[in-house]
């Protein structure tokens, strides 16, 4: 993975020197809060419902067991104990006090991590597939892009004030294990003409009031201009872009507005001009930067794994994990390991100190040193041994970091929600883990199949309920919680939103009309047709059927 | 009734404004006071910005939240309704 150079240390040492400054005028009361809250979010400090909170970078979810251990270390030193993934890959802690900010940060440089813009009106952490230079289908491997534009977007001084936040994301396969098209721009790496590396552009996709599909602008882009295209989509929009309504200030609401053919238009005028310049990307650099990322030395080993499949054979428990958990991997004898932070009746995305520091001790001695936070806030252990995996589950198994659902129904997508944020109308952890635990059940999952229900508990998306195949959003009715349920959204090459089905349900209705609505799918589908294929087939209306039957009757 | 509440500058935990204007973290502890007090407490913690961030007002019926961000002041005052991650799950 990537090592910081001399310049990333000194940056972010600086940063952290300033930010200290800051903090500590802010403590004194020499800057108001007015005055600070700009500064503060340019480094990742919100002010939430209970206390500060701190989200901490984690560059398109590649981290090792040092940084792991780091962040175990912040929990219990400076927080409650533990900390929250998040969907943009990074990892929040709940609980910071303002004057431990600048030791926390301290301590994150020193293992080469910081919170530089995590928030604020910047490019914020770009994200990839969790699998990336594991996944079989992969033409290459994405990161060493991610990481180039980390370089480039890190304190841009054209890119610091934008309208809005701006979110970017990278794959190198066909397979969209990065939701890609819901992101402000989503890139995708393909072949060009020449054989070469070229980027499929996809632009003004986005979750939140207004949600909108990306729509491709450019089919491939060779990775030498990708810096300039990607200026002359930030340029046109910082010039063009809202800045006097904060919900009609994102790419998406441009894109949408003069279409995205007019939005070309802006885009090849300035990429014309920028491809020209020195944004080229020199190939001797993208291969010393590509040499970070270089697969680790694997041993030459056959398919099949002896202590695997005995393991399979031995237990059932261990069956079911590699059946859900454990992903092929490109190089014969590994496969990569999905730790599913979704126990049952847990907080989505919540890890504690202590299983930090086993999934840490696992990454080193099993993993090559190497650790991925996925969007869907689980984490990965990319490249374990076959060999290794039945040890791999058993540790994972006494740190409670085992439940083998990933990708099942209760692998619940969440947000915080109001029990920590200041901008929800309704709480999402708790409904997660009713329903957690009424679909708790691994062989009813297993009949099930791969669904992906997403929660938000207010219109800003964080727990991305417009593309989840059921979307659970939190509103606000009278000072009272309800929940509209959505059916059909999809976050991946498939890219669509969901259907409203109808009028909002109260909190404690919301488990038992997502059973009924996976219970007519275990109906009504088709041979080997996962959920999302039948919704696909039949349409919203056997599934609003199914959630409202109940109350209908109840009505009636 | 209402009561005077704010995130504390040096941790940003949740205060009120109790006896003498002094910040206080209990719910409990916080003055009840009618529209006209409620608006003098406010202007006077809001001068104290080193204790008192973005003071505001709460409406309360018995000491408890009852106006349309009654759920969201029960939560600040209570903690998280889901408590928190610890080892062997949630607390």
């Amino acid at each position: 993975m990537y090592r910081y150079d001399e310049f990333d240390h000194a940056l972010v040492r600086e940063r952290v020197a300033e930010f200290s400054d800051q903090v500590a005028r802010r403590a004194s009361g020499a800057l108001t809060e007015d005055e600070f809250k700009p500064l503060r979010l340019m480094n990742g400090v919100y002010l939430q419902l209970h206390a500060y909170m701190l989200r901490v970078a984690i560059p398109y979810g590649t981290f090792n067991s040092r940084q792991m251990r780091r962040l175990a270390h912040i929990a219990r030193t400076y927080d409650k104990g533990y900390g929250h993934f998040t969907t943009r890959t990074n990892i929040q802690y709940n609980w910071p006090a303002l004057t431990d900010l600048p030791a926390i940060l301290s301590d994150l440089a020193d293992v080469e991590m910081h919170a530089i813009q995590t928030s604020g009106n910047c490019i914020r952490n770009t994200t990839t597939d969790v699998f990336a230079g594991a996944a079989e289908d992969e033409i290459e491997d994405p990161r060493p892009w991610c990481e180039i534009i980390r370089q480039w977007s890190t304190i841009h001084p054209e890119f610091s004030f934008l309208p809005r936040k701006f979110k970017i994301a990278v794959i190198g396969a066909e397979k969209d294990r990065a939701a890609i098209r819901t992101h402000d721009v989503g890139l995708q790496i393909v072949r060009g003409e020449d054989g070469g590396t070229a980027f499929r552009v996809f632009v003004g996709g986005g979750q939140g009031r207004l949600p909108h599909i990306g729509q491709e602008i450019a089919s491939a882009v060779p990775a030498a201009d990708l810096l300039a295209y990607l200026t002359a989509i930030l340029r046109a929009w910082n010039l063009l872009g809202r800045r006097d309504n904060i919900h009609k200030a994102r790419i998406k609401i441009l894109v949408a507005s003069v279409g995205l053919e007019a939005f070309r238009e802006e885009v090849d005028k300035h990429y014309a001009t920028l491809r020209l310049e020195d944004l080229r990307i020199p190939e001797e650099e993208a291969e010393r930067i590509k040499a970070y990322f270089a697969p680790p030395p694997f041993e030459d080993l056959p398919e099949a794994s002896a202590p695997f499949d005995r393991a399979l054979l031995a237990d059932p428990d261990f069956a079911r994990f590699a059946r859900n958990n454990v992903r092929r991997h490109r190089q014969a004898g590994y496969a990569s390991v999905v730790v599913s932070l979704k126990p049952v009746g847990g907080v989505p995305g919540d890890i504690t100190a202590d299983q930090m520091d086993a999934v840490a001790d696992l990454a080193e001695r099993y993993g090559f040193d190497e650790l991925r936070a996925a969007y869907e806030q689980n984490l990965v252990l990319p490249h374990v041994k076959l060999d290794d995996v039945p040890t791999v589950w058993r540790a994972l198994l006494e740190a409670g970091l085992a439940t083998a659902n990933a990708d099942l129904a209760t692998d619940v997508i969440a947000c915080p929600g109001l029990d920590y944020c200041s901008l929800a109308n309704a709480r999402s952890i708790p409904v997660a883990q009713a329903l957690s635990k009424r679909l708790a059940d691994l062989d009813y999952q297993e009949r099930l199949g791969p669904v992906r229900i997403n929660m938000s508990g207010c219109i800003n998306a964080c727990g991305h309920h417009h593309v989840g195949h059921i979307g659970v959003l939190g509103v606000d009715r009278k000072g009272e919680e309800y929940y509209q349920i959505t059916v059909g959204g999809s976050p991946d090459e498939q890219a669509a939103l969901g259907d409203i089905v109808g009028k909002s349900l109260p909190a404690d209705e919301v488990a038992p009309a997502i059973q009924r609505t996976l219970d007519r799918y275990l109906q009504i589908r088709a041979d080997g047709e996962r959920f999302i294929d039948t919704v696909r087939r039949v349409g919203p209306d056997p599934f609003r059927d199914a959630i409202y039957e109940t109350l209908d009757a109840a009505n009636a | 009734m209402k009561i005077v509440t704010a995130n504390r500058l040096s941790d940003g935990r949740v205060i009120y404004a109790g006896v003498d204007n002094q910040p206080v973290e209990g719910i409990g502890q916080a003055s009840i006071l009618d529209d006209a007090a409620a608006e003098i407490v406010l202007a006077e913690v809001a001068g104290r910005p080193d204790i008192f961030v973005n003071p505001y007002l709460v409406e309360v019926q018995d000491r408890t939240p009852s106006g349309r961000d009654r759920l969201k002041e029960r939560i600040r005052s209570a903690g998280p309704t889901v408590g928190h991650s610890v080892a062997g799950g949630v607390s």
